[in-house]
């Protein structure tokens, strides 16, 4: 059972074209509130989805969970052996072993719950799932969280023991869940050491005991 | 009005009058020499084309009819004699069923024969069968593959214009393995076969979501089926139904969507046998094959709720070509008992006419 830390980390604006046109890390998009925020640059590769099965994020929770994916999925990314998730995965494996450790039975992250590429037929209005840090559950333990009363129970616990959670109130329509609770910690990224989130710009001005003039790391998409 | 079993009665067809029964019965030009059973139907006159008993012609001022209403007059009279027709209505009266259609089509002789084949009828889970053609079609136009994964949830969009949700009421799907599954996800065939053998609800509805239900109308459109076939939404749509927005079928429209699998023209041969085979599996058998003889296969799909019960199958007798045959009934909401059997007697009235068989 490897460490997520053993998979490979790669700058999605390094990816084949194909790629980044399906994944479009660091692009900026725009929200259904109408609000502008930059998608993830910086993914694990994760080789296969035996892989996947096998790579342990937290102790309840493995890789697979939060990149479970149906045929809505763009078809390269269900085609490929390789598959890519934001490296912020593993802030929400953190937060959802909290929530699991506070219920203290099975808690099942959906197929499409977890991590869905911008190009997912369910990403429309940049769904925060392309962050990778949202995670819809359906059931947790043998209670199904398809009524108020549970969904409401249940976001209470998440965002006890987790307060960076947001849980969508139950109801029908936009920005709310009514067969399923929705929790996410926001829009974060998570940028690794000795790497730029960021291309080179002279206007940058250093923070005192930093770095007077950035590197110049080469041209964007090589 | 509620699928599977629900005591609501919201029937938008009223039971035709007998009058009305007793017009359409249909015989179509065979194209292989009748077998015996078949002579009494089509002693001493030409094979029929169209629906005949009607009122057709009138009386002339002499009191002498019309050379057309003569020879309508001796359609019919034929039509009267024909001792399926007789044995279906009998059948049906002594159940106290409201209406019934039924229609076949005899490989072994190319005969069709339709009894008010044209009445238009809820699909009920009929409609599966034509669902399963729009998957195929998905299939073969690359659009899905059988092992692709659906995610498995129980909340849909109304085909009504309010835009509305609804779910499949758990009591109300005879199959469990489906809704355990919610929140993960289930291959294409799986879903398949579940909507079929176990006339899974959910199942239908995760795959009318995947296909469409555009794209499945588009399917029976371009297949020539759409005359005796409405499809408009997925099941369980309450919204739907308040708005008249229903599935529908006629007797000979589920006829022509059978055929369209056995003949394996309008799919490849693979697909076809693979519907089929789904078909096969079938595991509400007391419909048309209720009371056939233990020797005959049939692929068949039921349909039930509250005011309608149907069967749409293909049988298999040993030794002889197959025939398909759509049975579809309806019912008052309070006579929920001997649905099935009737269709099976009707079903076993069919058999004996075509094999010659009486066991």
């Amino acid at each position: 059972m490897p460490p997520i830390s053993e998979l490979k980390v790669v700058d999605g604006l390094k990816l084949s074209a194909a790629a980044r046109r399906v994944l479009r890390p660091a692009e900026l998009v725009r929200g259904r509130d109408g609000f502008t925020r930059r998608l993830p640059r910086w993914f694990y590769e994760v080789p296969s989805w035996e892989v996947a099965l096998e790579t342990t994020l937290t102790p309840h929770f493995k890789l697979w969970e939060f990149i479970d994916i149906d045929f809505r999925e763009h078809r390269m990314l269900r085609a490929e052996k390789q598959r890519y998730v934001p490296l912020a995965v593993t802030l929400l494996a953190a937060a959802m072993e909290a929530f699991r450790q506070e219920v203290n039975t099975y808690v099942h992250i959906s197929a499409n719950g977890g991590y869905r590429s911008p190009a997912h037929e369910l990403s429309r209005f940049a769904s925060v799932h392309c962050w990778g840090i949202a995670a819809h559950l359906y059931r947790v333990g043998d209670d199904w969280l398809d009524n108020e009363s549970n969904i409401r129970r249940y976001a209470e616990v998440a965002c006890g023991v987790f307060p960076a959670f947001r849980a969508l109130p139950y109801g029908a329509g936009p920005g709310k869940t009514e067969d399923h609770l929705h929790l996410d910690l926001g829009y974060v990224t998570v940028v690794p050491h000795e790497k730029a989130d960021e291309e080179p710009d002279e206007d940058a001005q250093p923070l005192p005991g930093g770095i007077a003039k950035p590197k110049q790391s080469g041209k964007k998409g090589e | 009005m509620r699928e599977c079993g629900s005591a609501e009665v919201r029937d938008p067809h009223p039971p035709a009058s007998k009058a009305r029964t007793d017009a359409l019965t249909h015989l179509r030009t065979p194209a292989l020499p009748l077998p015996p059973a078949l002579a009494p139907i089509l002693q001493g006159g030409p094979l029929l084309t169209r629906t005949i008993g009607t009122p057709g012609g009138s009386l002339t001022h002499d009191g002498r009819m019309s050379s057309s209403k003569k020879d309508d007059e001796k359609k019919k009279a034929r039509t009267e004699t024909d001792p399926l027709r007789e044995e279906v209505r009998a059948i049906a009266d002594k159940a106290g069923a409201g209406r019934v259609a039924v229609a076949y089509h005899d490989y072994q002789t190319g005969t069709s024969w339709s009894y008010q084949g044209d009445q238009w009828f809820h699909a009920a889970s009929t409609i599966k069968v034509p669902v399963l053609l729009g998957v195929f079609r998905a299939v073969e136009d690359g659009r899905l593959t059988l092992m692709a994964r659906v995610h498995v949830r129980n909340l849909f969009t109304s085909a009504a214009e309010d835009g509305s949700t609804f779910r499949v009421a758990a009591n109300r799907d005879a199959n469990a393995e489906v809704p355990r599954n919610i929140g993960k996800t289930m291959r294409v065939e799986d879903l398949a076969l579940h909507m079929i053998t176990t006339s899974s609800n959910l199942a239908t509805n995760l795959l009318v979501d995947a296909v469409g239900v555009e794209a499945i109308a588009d399917t029976l459109s371009k297949l020539k089926l759409d005359k005796g076939v409405r499809f408009r939404r997925g099941v369980e749509d309450d919204a739907a139904h308040a708005a008249g927005i229903n599935n529908e079928c006629t007797a000979d429209g589920m006829l022509e969507v059978l055929r369209t699998i056995e003949e394996r023209k309008a799919f490849s041969k693979e697909s076809s046998q693979q519907m089929l085979d789904i078909l096969h599996r079938q595991q509400f058998r007391s419909a048309i094959p209720g009371r056939l003889p233990g020797d005959v296969r049939v692929a068949n799909k039921t349909g039930e709720i509250s005011t309608v019960a149907h069967d749409a199958g293909i049988v298999y007798p040993p030794d002889r070509k197959p025939y398909a045959l759509v049975v579809l009934t309806e019912w008052e909401a309070s006579r929920t008992g001997g649905r099935s059997d009737t269709i099976a007697r009707i079903s076993l009235a069919v058999f004996r006419r075509l094999t010659g068989r009486k066991d």
